[in-house]
């Protein structure tokens, strides 16, 4: 089932996307790029609406605000969290007038083990500006999409976990009026991070 | 009792902690994940070091602390994470193995309580030969583990020490 060449050849055009969006980012990333309006556009990013355990939230909530955004679930044990505290420490980086303005979306993809309740605890425990959102399988894949994302739910029938979600690990920088400007690699260093944010602030 | 004290504090404390010292298997490095509130599970890493003349299995684990211990791997192919189960890990003889974020490690699942950082979980290592190994590890976050990581990257760029 993994080395399927359907599934190759959808994680060859996810990686083409990413590749392009960096190529293109000036071209792609112009005022009034932000909708995609099918599978195929290569802008990445772009509004969407998701659950929070206080309500609804959309991306156009944050205008005004820097936002790093992160893609994964909460029982991953190891990259998530890993990526989750480069966010943290990166907006910890910023003086405090800094830090105040940006934002953390954590989007979990396992909304059936992640609640938005669940979710909100488990992102203050990074950072009190972290909030963490899930929503239907079809608003999730919607988010995946615009943002050039991957995941796929993997039965491990040899495991207590039961599934595992595979997932691409990238941090979106996404500028104060809520248009992609980056795509991160999770290895960046906090200061790294840090550093980007002064540059939308 | 009188035997025993005729041989001397400095021989009995040698008896006494020759135990590890002959084994052929020694841990080093190991830490627990912290966990988020309304997380069960976490990863475990450590060093193995294999100082015998055996190639030797890491074939499972257990602690108190967790209903299940599985060894893990994480693979990344074209930019995605995977994590699945494995059977085991062999570290040939005379050969370190580092279980390390982002690629080996011990997944507990179904943890009794959250793990806070400062605490310490036992961990009862099995090998395909030989004794268990038993090994206390300290809970970190991923923001003290950050810490640690860069205190010894500054420490191999500041090394001037005699
Ligand atoms: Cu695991």
């Amino acid at each position: 089932m993994t080395g399927s060449p359907l599934k190759t050849l959808r994680i060859l055009l996810v990686l083409t996307a990413f590749l392009m969006a960096g190529m293109t980012a000036a071209f792609l990333l112009r005022p009034g790029a932000s909708e995609t309006s099918s599978g195929n556009s290569l802008r990445l990013g772009g509004d969407f609406q998701l659950q929070s355990a206080a309500g609804p939230v959309s991306l156009s909530d944050f205008r005004g605000h820097p936002v790093v955004m992160y893609i994964g679930y909460a029982s991953c044990p190891d990259v998530c969290p890993t990526s989750l505290a480069v966010m943290a420490q990166g907006f910890r980086r910023l003086d405090m007038e800094q830090q105040a303005r940006v934002r953390g979306i954590f989007v979990s993809v396992d909304p059936d083990r992640d609640s938005p309740e669940k979710l909100a605890e488990y992102s203050a425990f990074f950072h009190p500006n972290l909030v963490g959102l899930t929503g239907t399988r079809a608003q999730i894949d919607q988010v995946v999409q615009q943002y050039g994302a991957y995941y796929r739910i993997a039965n491990l029938d040899n495991s207590a976990l039961g599934y595992a979600v595979d997932h691409s690990s990238r941090l979106y920088l996404i500028d104060a009026d809520g248009q992609l400007n980056e795509v991160l690699s999770h290895s960046i260093t906090p200061e790294e991070l840090a550093t980007k944010l002064r540059g939308l602030l | 009792m009188y035997s025993l004290s005729r041989l001397g504090a400095p021989l009995l404390a040698a008896l006494m902690f020759s135990g590890p010292a002959l084994a052929d298997i020694e841990i080093s490095d190991a830490f627990v994940r912290a966990t988020p509130p309304g997380v069960d599970v976490s990863a475990a890493f450590f060093r193995v070091h294999n100082t015998g003349g055996d190639d030797r299995t890491l074939t499972g684990a257990s602690t108190d602390k967790a209903a299940t211990v599985e060894l893990h791997t994480h693979s990344e192919q074209d930019g995605v994470m995977k994590m699945r189960r494995i059977d085991g890990i062999e570290i040939p003889a005379h050969h370190d193995h580092r279980l390390a974020p982002g690629g080996d490690h011990l997944m507990l699942i179904g943890l009794t309580q959250p793990l806070v950082d400062g605490d310490r979980v036992e961990l009862t290592l099995q090998f395909s030969s030989g004794d268990p190994v038993i090994v206390t590890a300290p809970v970190w976050s991923a923001q003290t583990e950050m810490d640690v990581e860069n205190r010894i990257e500054e420490n191999k760029h500041h090394h001037k020490m005699p």
